[in-house]
């Protein structure tokens, strides 16, 4: 039961990762392209894109990284971006040729993979932020550790705020002491 | 505020003290609200972003770079920065007021909004906009795009009209649509892009100087000047950027009432008809501007900024890959006929990736479409609507939210009916007129930026003076491009 809540709290970054992942599957059932193919496709890119978007989440979730930032997410698919192409590339090529090789220049596959994940990290942390929040928040009538997150993120705007505010004060006093001065 | 920057601050009585600019109604002085406390709190950008990715980052600039190399993409990087100075200028009154520009326009000279409110109507009601990427989702679904675009106009008719508040709305719907843009496009690129691609690309970018003889010809000039001026949001689009941040509540405009959907207009708050203005001579009222100022600054450069170059490099490289699969796609693209380079290009694609990606690069061309189509109604009809309510008399027996929607069904049913039985772009003989009055109102927000901002505020907050260099090069830029184009080629920006 406690894995399920768990699982339950992943769904913002498994649902955005699987997202960008099939949208190339789902987009040819619409056109009616062969279903073997669509599915393939689908399945070998959407699902490792899905399991390291909740596992993105799950970081969240426990603190590990920051919330609302983009440097951490920047840093995770900087590894992850690449990995779930290069399953993409192989598993695509083993299922529908049965043969196994890694991508021609595989060294200079990765790097340019890893370069587009910057883009990728900009959309991820875009739609995650506009779902989890509001996704937390009606989860957490009935589920303690969705409550917990969002109190979480309802905490983390209250210190920044008050970090502010603080700041603020400091510079309200050094301008009217310069003044006075 | 203190008398010695700010002559123009009465004290009316004991009552209430009041900023007088220009000859309109005076502003009250109100709070200043904080700004958001956190930058992951996405703002009003997403319309720019929408409006702003559009053809010219989906189709025009790959063009340029497949006829003239990758180094011309340093004419974007200036077109681009100066559009997110343009942005943070506009933001600059619409924050400090809750005003639009147009209102600011009208407190410098009212003949000068006159001509931003006859110029909005003269350009935008032509539903020729709606057909890129309505012939895309036609290329994917076989449905004819004229259908899907008089259908897509009737739905937007109806879910602004249906949603109690508009912008809430528009903007959650819009960041789902552009989020998945964004990370479509990144994965797409990561598909058929390669290492060398993306360096000559980027590479490209600083390549400051780069100018081909070819480019000073009537065929090339008016395209890459008019590509570099309509590189990000073009036309009125900026100044429309106003009306969203004072939905959006941003800094002064969490003082004027939402517009509400025609469904809940009853609900309609008072809607007051000048702006409102803080105290610039108390600190804690300066910082909090500050902290609004980053909050702005973070949005044009990492989001807008940001978003439109990932855009125009992702398709940069898929036009690259495209050309490389299939010489044919080179030729048709530098040839000009959009629709057959589209799908020459898709065709390249679906070679190299399979059939599915060919249709998936339709995909996001109907998808950026959508989005323009979706920003760019609400933001005509909001800028009409402000402008007719505030500035036409007797217009006040009206709800806002009444005008908004008179506007909105009006330029719906004018866009079916020249769907159905004209020219959709506009009468061939006015469309020279139609694009030169889109680069010149580029050209003339610049100037009233530099009015406004420098003489309808407060001096505290008034730009720096590097800002209204950049803005006064923007202003000489768009308007001597129009008129060198016009007078040495004969031709206006295409």
């Amino acid at each position: 039961m406690r894995l399920f809540r768990l699982a339950q709290l992943t769904f913002p970054g498994l649902i955005v990762g699987f997202i960008a992942g099939v949208l190339a599957g789902g987009l040819a059932a619409v056109v009616g392209q062969p279903t073997g193919w669509a599915l393939v496709s689908a399945l070998t890119l959407g699902v490792p894109l899905a399991l390291l978007g909740a596992g993105y989440t799950m970081l969240l979730v426990q603190g590990r990284v920051r919330l609302g930032g983009f440097a951490p997410a920047a840093l995770y698919w900087l590894i992850g971006f690449p990995l779930a192409r290069l399953l993409h590339e192989v598993l695509t090529r083993f299922i529908l040729t049965g043969e196994a090789a890694l991508p021609a220049e595989w060294l200079g596959f990765l790097a340019y993979q890893g370069i587009v994940s910057a883009g990728f990290a900009i959309g991820f942390l875009w739609l995650h932020e506009r779902i989890a929040p509001p996704y937390w928040q009606r989860l957490a009538v009935h589920n303690p550790d969705a409550r917990g997150v969002y109190l979480k993120y309802a905490e983390h705007a209250r210190i920044m705020f008050e970090a502010k505010q603080r700041r603020r004060a400091a510079i309200g006093r050094k301008t009217s002491s310069s003044r006075k001065g | 505020m203190a008398d010695s920057h700010n002559p123009q601050v009465v004290v009316a009585g004991e009552e209430e003290r009041v900023w007088r600019a220009g000859g309109l109604e005076p502003m009250p002085i109100r709070p200043l609200p904080e700004a958001p406390p956190s930058i992951h709190l996405l703002g009003p950008t997403v319309f720019l972003v929408a409006l702003g990715v559009g053809m010219g980052e989906s189709y025009m600039w790959p063009r340029l770079v497949l006829v003239f190399g990758p180094e011309i993409r340093w004419l974007f990087l200036i077109g681009v920065t100066l559009q997110a100075v343009v942005m943070l200028e506009m933001a600059r009154y619409a924050m400090a007021t809750g005003e639009s520009i147009f209102s600011g326009a009208a407190r410098v000279f009212k003949p000068l909004m006159w001509f931003f409110f006859v110029t909005a109507i003269l350009v935008y009601i032509w539903p020729g906009h709606l057909s890129a990427g309505a012939s895309a989702f036609e290329e994917i679904t076989g449905i004819p795009w004229v259908v899907t675009a008089c259908v897509a106009l009737i739905l937007v008719g109806i879910l602004f009209s249906l949603a109690s508040v508009i912008y809430d709305l528009l903007e959650n719907v819009l960041a789902i649509l552009i989020g998945v843009l964004v990370v479509g496009t990144a994965v797409i690129a990561s598909i058929v892009g390669s290492w060398a691609d993306l360096a000559s690309t980027l590479g490209g970018m600083f390549a400051f100087g780069y100018l081909p003889s070819e480019m000073f010809s009537s065929s090339w000039f008016p395209i890459v000047v008019g590509s570099i001026a309509f590189a990000g949001p073009s036309g009125m689009q900026q100044m429309w950027y106003t009306l969203h941040l004072r939905e959006s509540g941003a800094g002064m405009g969490a003082h004027v009432p939402k517009i509400r959907g025609l469904r809940s207009a009853k609900e309609q708050g008072e809607i007051p008809s000048h702006g409102y203005m803080f105290d610039t001579d108390d600190p804690a009222e300066m910082a909090k501007w500050r902290g609004w100022r980053k909050w702005v600054t973070f949005d044009a450069f990492l989001l807008f900024w940001g978003i439109t170059m990932l855009v125009t490099i992702s398709f940069t490289v898929l036009a690259q890959s495209a050309a490389r699969e299939n010489p044919n796609v080179k030729g048709l693209i530098e040839g000009g006929d959009r629709s057959a380079a589209l799908e020459a290009m898709s065709d390249a694609f679906a070679s190299a990736g399979g059939p599915v990606l060919g249709s998936l690069f339709f995909g996001f061309i109907a998808l950026i479409g959508l989005n323009a189509t979706l920003g760019l109604f609400d933001s005509f009809s909001r800028g009409q609507a402000d402008m007719t309510y505030n500035h036409i008399p007797g217009a006040k027996r009206f709800r806002l939210s009444h005008l908004y929607a008179g506007f909105l069904w009006g330029v719906i049913t004018f866009g079916i009916l020249i769907l159905l039985f004209g020219p959709a772009d506009g009468p061939s003989g006015i469309l020279d007129i139609l694009a030169f009055l889109s680069s010149f109102a580029m050209g003339a927000y610049c100037v009233t930026l530099l009015l406004v901002n420098n003489t309808m505020l407060p001096k505290p907050i008034r730009p720096k003076w590097w800002s209204n260099v950049i803005i006064g090069f923007g202003a000489v830029f768009y308007l001597g491009m129009l008129f060198y184009s016009l007078f040495r080629f004969g031709v206006v920006l295409d």
